[in-house]
Parts: structure tokens; sequence; C-alpha cells
């Protein structure tokens, strides 16, 4: 895997692209070259400009009138037409990836490139060929007649990428991977990279956004920063430390937030949560206790029971068995029960289950802890909207004081920012907390991180369960290792590291690898 | 900032529905001028419609909160008419049949919440089928027979008293409003309702009792309906067809209310705005062409309308508020980024870190 050099005429050209949206300019005029065959590493923060480029890359934007040129394989792009984009060979896949749960495989991809017909009729036989050998085409090995459903994350977001490459449209050389790994376990990451590794040994020139730098080191050819609409830094990855690659993104260093290790509270406390005998969608008997103060993190490999585990907990998923108590009292397993018992969960996906998009900031707030407003027969709207912005500005979400403004409307960092703050907001006695810097920048990271700490500090158990290694191990006194659907280990102290964590879980899991 | 200095901004959005009225009031003055722009008009309109948006005003409880209700024409007709027998027949007096009607009503809607709750069967269902059962209902009361009307003074005065030209229906229509307002805009039900609608997993998350509160909604749309028939029983006297009609402007009003005022979200005046522009151009189009047919046709196209126009707004607003959220993004990012950088005691809650931060190690 060494960088292609620049001699070979370049898959995709930009050159003096800017783009404006009313006063704002969104992109300032960049360039950018990627040869067949490469890897290119694009990051950025949220708002940086990534999406808003590769929308113009892929028609959906028109660039502001100018100079402005983008050359596909030597030949321009007609800006504003998603068709002359897909007739040059570029494709997009997309975060969400656009698959049809319910279908197969082979229906999937024939989505995109359609069915192969003889009269009208479909021909199912070519139709199976053709779908073996996309999916060959990036060494993904499932059967076609599969429902994608039952595929893992990253053999979904393998499909996608299959049904990019293959179809009827010509010769794909620029594929555009935006966040493929936003919402992949950390197990499946390594196979995605070998599909893209696959890909791009095919010629295709791949432009991959991301927010995890890891993945610029272990995938990447180049990489590029994109900060406030420039793009800082382009080098090859080679030659860019990760601190180079950090200071372009946030434009100076990040300072870390991490938990002390000493700090583990005592263990004389008496637990606030015990949790026994625990059964649900795949737990299959989960025992642990949370004393006040204390950060415990949930690892372990999707299917384990992590996914599950905070949900059935709270009452977010049904719970088939054993015994949750918050101080000694019993949970009814209802969400709002556990709620007046001062249980917060943080549910993983904020756009499913963890906000509420079409409503507004101040609304999300103050909803599960309301009744305070409501003084002589009315809502006192005035005191809900100051005691909102109150919580905005200590939480830093921005635009500042848009607390009438819908939650999605905010970027995704505020509204994790927005969500949290809802349960510090009902100072809590545990906090449940599923992948709470899930799809986050770094800076709104470190942010999450610290009022994690400050409602630790004010005495509520904290849980967090999360796909990143990075995260458990900066922030949490203690680590569960689940598998399974039990609690195989406890790691505390000097041994959560990064490393460790993902040592144990993979060794822990020798005995059964996920399909992959 | 952007996004509340964008309400600022009302142009054709928000208040297009006045607009539409203001346009149908001149254009039936000038086509019918000696009909059309008179105070018979007003009271005419502002009483006949007011049933209907009570109607309309029931529907909208529900469907803030997510649920459809197709049983509104039917309870009121049934309640209606089951106020109007009790009171020929002589088992109740004027001021009990009310009463009945309103109850009748409620339980009714009650029946419906449970279905919906416990049955776990679709509303647009359950509803559905309800207003079948309930016509039938209707037939072995009645036989199929009309009930006289009733000849007492203090039921029909109940709502065809007259205050300054307007009939007394208009105001009850008028506080049921307010009522309906006060409860969906000013009480923390209202809010557990309106989230229950928008996304109701989020909601039981966050501890709304979404089972509950779909419960009630259905529940208080069967109670304004029952009183609605009520109303109409003793505004028109009773009538065996009349609850259909209903059904369908309502509808109407609250989808089209839904781009009025508040866009993006069912609301009470927008609701009661939208069955008065109709109800100007449906009056306005009968005087003009003097054609039967012109209500029907009127509702249907307006219906249609409102619920395109609904998701037009929604698909354009969706696309540029995504550039424009991504472009408050940007201009968050930057800040983000410099708060970052630029010390964290700027932020209160970063200041409250850093007074433990003596329990904490900045690597």
């Amino acid at each position: 895997m060494t960088a292609p050099t620049a001699v070979m005429p370049p898959a995709i050209s930009i050159a003096h692209v800017s783009k404006t949206f009313g006063p704002r300019t969104v992109l300032h005029p960049l360039e950018l070259n990627l040869v067949p065959g490469e890897i290119h590493a694009l990051l950025g923060q949220n708002g940086s400009g990534k999406s808003t480029l590769i929308k113009v890359l892929g028609g959906y934007h028109a660039p502001d009138p100018g100079r402005g040129e983008v050359l596909i394989a030597g030949k321009p792009l007609d800006f504003g037409s998603t068709k002359s984009a897909h007739e040059l060979g570029l494709r997009i896949v997309h975060q969400d990836l656009g698959l049809v749960a319910e279908s197969t495989v082979l229906d999937n991809l024939a989505i995109g490139a359609g069915f192969p017909t003889r009269f009208g009729t479909i021909r199912r036989s070519q139709a199976r060929r053709e779908a073996a050998q996309a999916l060959a085409a990036v060494g993904l090995d499932v059967s076609p007649a599969k429902l994608v459903a039952e595929l893992s994350a990253a053999q979904r977001t393998g499909v996608a990428v299959a049904r990019a490459l293959s179809g009827h449209g010509g010769k794909v050389t620029v594929l555009i991977l935006d966040e493929p790994t936003a919402t992949l376990p950390a197990r499946e990451v390594a196979h995605l990279h070998e599909m893209v590794k696959t890909a791009a040994s095919q010629g295709v020139a791949i432009l991959y956004v991301t927010h995890h730098l890891d993945e610029v080191f272990r995938l990447a050819d180049r990489v590029s920063v994109l900060r406030d609409g420039h793009i800082v830094l382009t080098r090859d990855v080679v030659d860019a430390p990760r601190e180079d690659i950090i200071h372009a993104l946030v434009g100076g260093a990040v300072e870390p937030v991490r938990r002390e290790i000493t700090d583990v509270p005592s263990g004389n406390s008496r637990p606030v949560l015990t949790v026994s005998g625990l059964l649900g969608d795949a737990l299959e008997g989960v025992d642990f206790e949370v004393r006040p103060g204390e950060i415990v993190g949930i690892y372990g490999l999707t299917g384990s029971g992590r996914e599950s585990l905070l949900g059935t907990i709270f009452g977010a998923r049904e719970r088939e068995g054993g015994d949750v108590r918050v101080d000694g009292a019993q949970l009814a397993g209802r969400p709002a029960s556990a709620i007046k018992k001062g249980v917060a969960y943080l549910a993983p996906d904020r756009k499913r289950g963890g906000g509420l998009m079409e409503m507004t900031a101040c609304e999300n707030l103050t909803l599960p802890a309301m009744k305070k407003f409501f003084r002589g027969g009315h809502l006192r709207i005035r005191t809900e909207l100051t005691e909102s912005s109150q919580w905005m500005d200590r939480l830093a979400v921005r635009p500042a004081g848009a607390v009438k403004a819908p939650l999605a409307s905010f970027s995704g960092g505020n509204q994790q920012k927005i969500l949290i703050g809802k349960w510090m907001r009902i100072s809590p006695r545990v906090m449940l907390l599923d992948e709470p810097t899930q799809g986050v920048d770094v800076g709104a990271k470190a942010q999450l991180h610290r009022y994690i700490m400050d409602a630790s500090d004010a005495g509520a158990a904290v849980v967090i369960s999360s796909t990143d290694a990075e995260e458990i191990a900066t922030v949490c006194d203690r680590v569960l290792i689940i598998r399974s659907g039990v609690i195989t280990e406890q790691l505390t102290g000097s041994d959560i590291s990064v490393a460790e964590l993902d040592r144990r879980v993979l060794r822990s899991n020798e005995s059964k690898v996920e399909t992959s | 900032m952007k996004v509340t200095g964008k309400k600022f901004s009302p142009g054709l959005d928000r208040f297009s529905g006045l607009y539409l009225w203001g346009l149908f009031i001149v254009l039936f003055s000038f086509m019918a001028p000696r009909t059309f722009p008179t105070m018979n008009t007003v009271h005419l309109l502002a009483s006949t419609e007011a049933i209907a948006a009570v109607v309309a005003l029931a529907l909208l409880v529900p469907m803030v909160t997510g649920q459809f209700d197709l049983s509104i024409g039917a309870i009121a007709n049934f309640s209606g008419i089951l106020a109007v027998i009790v009171q020929t027949n002589g088992l109740l007096d004027p001021v009990g049949a009310i009463f009945l009607g309103t109850a009748v009503g409620t339980v009714i809607g009650m029946l419906n919440g449970l279905i919906v709750v416990k049955l776990k069967i679709d509303s647009f269902i359950a509803t559905l089928a309800m207003g079948s059962i309930l016509e039938a209902f209707l037939v072995i009361v009645t036989n199929n027979r009309e009930p006289l009307p009733i000849d007492n003074e203090f039921f029909t005065g109940l709502t065809q008293t007259s205050i300054f030209g307007f009939q007394m229906v208009f105001f009850y229509m008028i506080i049921i409003a307010l009522i309906v307002w006060w409860l969906l805009e000013r009480t923390p039900a209202g809010r557990y309702m309106r989230a229950t609608g928008f996304d109701r997993e989020a909601a039981r998350l966050s501890g709304v009792q979404v089972d509950k509160w779909s419960f009630l909604s259905l529940t208080i749309s069967g109670t304004i309906c029952g009183f609605a028939g009520v109303l109409f029983v003793s505004l028109t006297g009773p009538s065996l067809g009349f609850g259909p009609s209903l059904l369908l402007p309502a509808f109407a009003a609250v989808f089209l209310g839904s781009t009025q005022l508040v866009p993006g979200r069912h609301n009470v005046w927008g609701t009661v705005l939208a069955i008065f522009v109709l109800a100007t151009g449906v009056q306005g189009l009968q005087l003009v062409s003097g054609a039967q047919w012109v209500a029907s046709m009127f509702n249907g196209v307006a219906l249609i309308a409102a619920v395109g126009l609904a998701v037009v707004r929604r698909k354009k607003l969706s696309r540029p508020k995504k550039e424009k959220s991504r472009g408050k993004s940007e201009g968050s990012g930057s800040v983000l980024a410099s708060t970052q950088t630029h010390g964290t005691q700027g932020s209160p809650s970063a200041h409250h870190a850093g007074q433990v931060s003596e329990k904490r190690v900045e690597v």
C-alpha cells in the first residue's frame, strides 16, 4: 500500500471550488486531487464544510460561479447535476446507506443497477450472478439471498459499497464514503477497511470521510483536513504525525479530558444501582453494582449484550427477568417509573428515541421534569425558557440562545449536549449513557465527557456503554467486559487502556468469533 | 439566533390562510355585491360553522397526540340524536339530555382509547370501525325514523339565543377553542401529548406515559364531539345524517391549520382560521353559482391541497433547512473550536469542571 505517484492522471481534480450560503462562506476556494487507487481520508469537525463539499461533488449543490472546476477522469463535472456526477463515475455512499432492510442483498443490489430482464420478466439467475460479482468486488462473502436486516453493520456497509461500485452506469472512478464507520462497532471496522482496500485496488479513487483519527493511519494513503471551509492540511499519511492532524483539525491543541486513576470512590459507600440476574434481549443474567460518584464503562462486542444492557435496565427494552434496584428500591421496568426513581437514560440513537427532533430545544430539555413550571393553572413558559437558556449556556450549545429552534436544526454535537442536559437537569441518581458521543466531533466530545464527569461529581452513579474504547478508557473508573450476555471481567485503575480493552474483548471471544 | 430570526419573516407562509381569506372576501364581494358582503353572511357563517369548528377542535386533540379519530362525526350524530330521543320520550329534562349526550360521547371516546391502547389496534382502523358501529346503533335507537324536533325553548335557546347578532353557539366554540388551546399549549398534559404525537418512542423514553395520553386524547375528542352533537340538534334540529358531513371539513381544517400560524404543528387557532376560510370560500361560491355540490367539492379539494401543502412545505423546509443548519453549524463549529482553544473558562459548565479539577488530571 504505497501512495500512488502523482504521475498518473487524477481520478478527480477539484480546483477553485467555493460555496457561499447567503452571507456566509462555507467553502473557501479549495483544491484537492485524488489519483486512481488512492484512499484519501478527509477529516473535519462538524460544520467544517465536509458535507457541503460532498454535496457539491455529488451534484446536489452548485458551487459559487467563477473559476471553480471539478474534473473527473479528465472530464468536467456539470455542477448541480446529480446525473452528470453519476455518468462521470462518481458514487457516494451516505452514512444511512439507503438499503432496504427487509429485502434481500440481491434485491438491494438490483435497486441501484436495475434487474436484468427479458421481455419485462426478471432473470433471476443472471441477477444472482451479477450480485455475486458485485459482492466479490469488495471481498464480501455473504449470500445474495440473505436479508439485509440479518447482516452485521459492516456487511451492510459492504453491500452499499458493492452497490455503488456495480451497476450499469459505466465505470466507477471515484467513490465517496461519508463517515461509514460512525455507527459501526469497533470490531467490524477492520472488515470494512478490507473491503475499502479491495475496492481501491481495482483503481477506484476513494475519498473517505471520517471522524476517527485511527482510521486515517490504518487505512489511508493520504489525508486532508478541512477546517472552517479551508483545506488546512494535505499530506501523505506517513508524513503526518497525529499531533499535526489534531492541530489542523481544531486549530489548536485539544486539552484532553482525563479521569484520574486514584479517583475511584471508596468501596465503602453503598451502591446506588444494583443489577442482579438481569435477563433480556441478548442478556443472560447480568450482575453488577455502581456506587455514587463512580463512572462505570460497559465494553463488549456487538451482539454481546452491550447494546441492550442499559436500555433493559431503564425499561426502554423489555426485561425478561432479574432485579434492578436504585437505592434499594425495585425498578418496575418502565421508563416513567425509572425516571421517578432518579434514573436517566440517554438513548444510543438521538434520531430514534433519543430526541424529539421536531420539538424545540427548550421542550426537549424540560420534558422529563416540567411539572414545576405548571403554576396557577398554566405553564410558566417564560420561566421555562429562561431556565432552558441557562442550561444551553452552561452546556455551551451553539447557536447560543436558540432555545426555540427545533432540535433537528442543531448539529449532532449540539443535539447531544441538549439531550445530556435534559438528563442532568433532573439531578439523576443514576445516569445510563448509551453511546453518549456517537457521531460527535472531537471538540464536542471532550465537552460532553466533562459534563458526564460533572454529573458524577454531583453524586450520580454513571454507567457508559460505548463502542468507543478510547472513550471508555478516558472517562471510566471501572470497566466491565460483557460477553455472551454476562459480565465476564472487570478492569480497574491502570489496567484500563484502549489496547487492554480490545485485547480483553478479543481474547475473551476467541471461541466465538463474530461473523465477519 | 438565525433560527429565532426566521420567525420574524412571516411572508406568505404562516399567514397564507389570512391572505386567502382576504382574497375570498374581496373576490366574492365583487361578484355578489348585494348578498355576500353583509352582516348577515357574517352571522350566518359564524353560527353554521361553529359546530364544524368544535368538531375540528375535537379532532385536533388526538391528531396532536398522533392518533386519528374518524368517528368524530358519528359520535356527534349519535350523541345528538340520543339527547333528542330522551327528551321526546320524556326520560330526561333538557339539562339532563345535554349531560347525557356529552357523557355518551365521552364513553365512546374512552372505548376508542381502550381499543387503540389495550388491543393495540391502529387508531385509523379502530375509529373507522367505531364510526360504522355507531351508525348501526343510530338505526337501532331511532328505527331509522328521524325524531321530532324538540319544542323546548331552553334547549333551542341554548344555541340560538343571539348576542350582538351572533348566535350563542359561536361563543361556545370560542370557549372550547380557548380550553383546547390552554390544554395543548399551557399544560404539561399538552406537551406530553405533542411529544407522543411527534415521536412516540422518544416521548416514552423521556418518561411520558404515551398510552395514557393516547387514551385521554381520544376520550377528550369523544367528549367534545358528544357536546358538539348536542349543540347541533339544539341549533338545527335532529337529523340522521349530519355526522358524516362534519368529518371531512374537520380533517381539512386540522391539516390546513397545521400549515398556518405555527407551521409544522397542529394548532388551535390555525384550525379555527382554516374552518372559516374554507367556509367563506364555500359560502361565496354558493352565492355566486347557486350550485349544491360546492361544499363537498371545495372541502375535498381543500383537504388534498392542505395535506399537499404540508408535504411540500416539509420537503422544501427540510432541504434549505439542512443547508441552513449546516450553515449554522459551520459558524458554531468555528465558535466551538475557539472555545476549545481560547480558555474553557468562558462557559459556566467548564468553569464548574475547573472548580473540581483537583480531582482530575489534565493530561
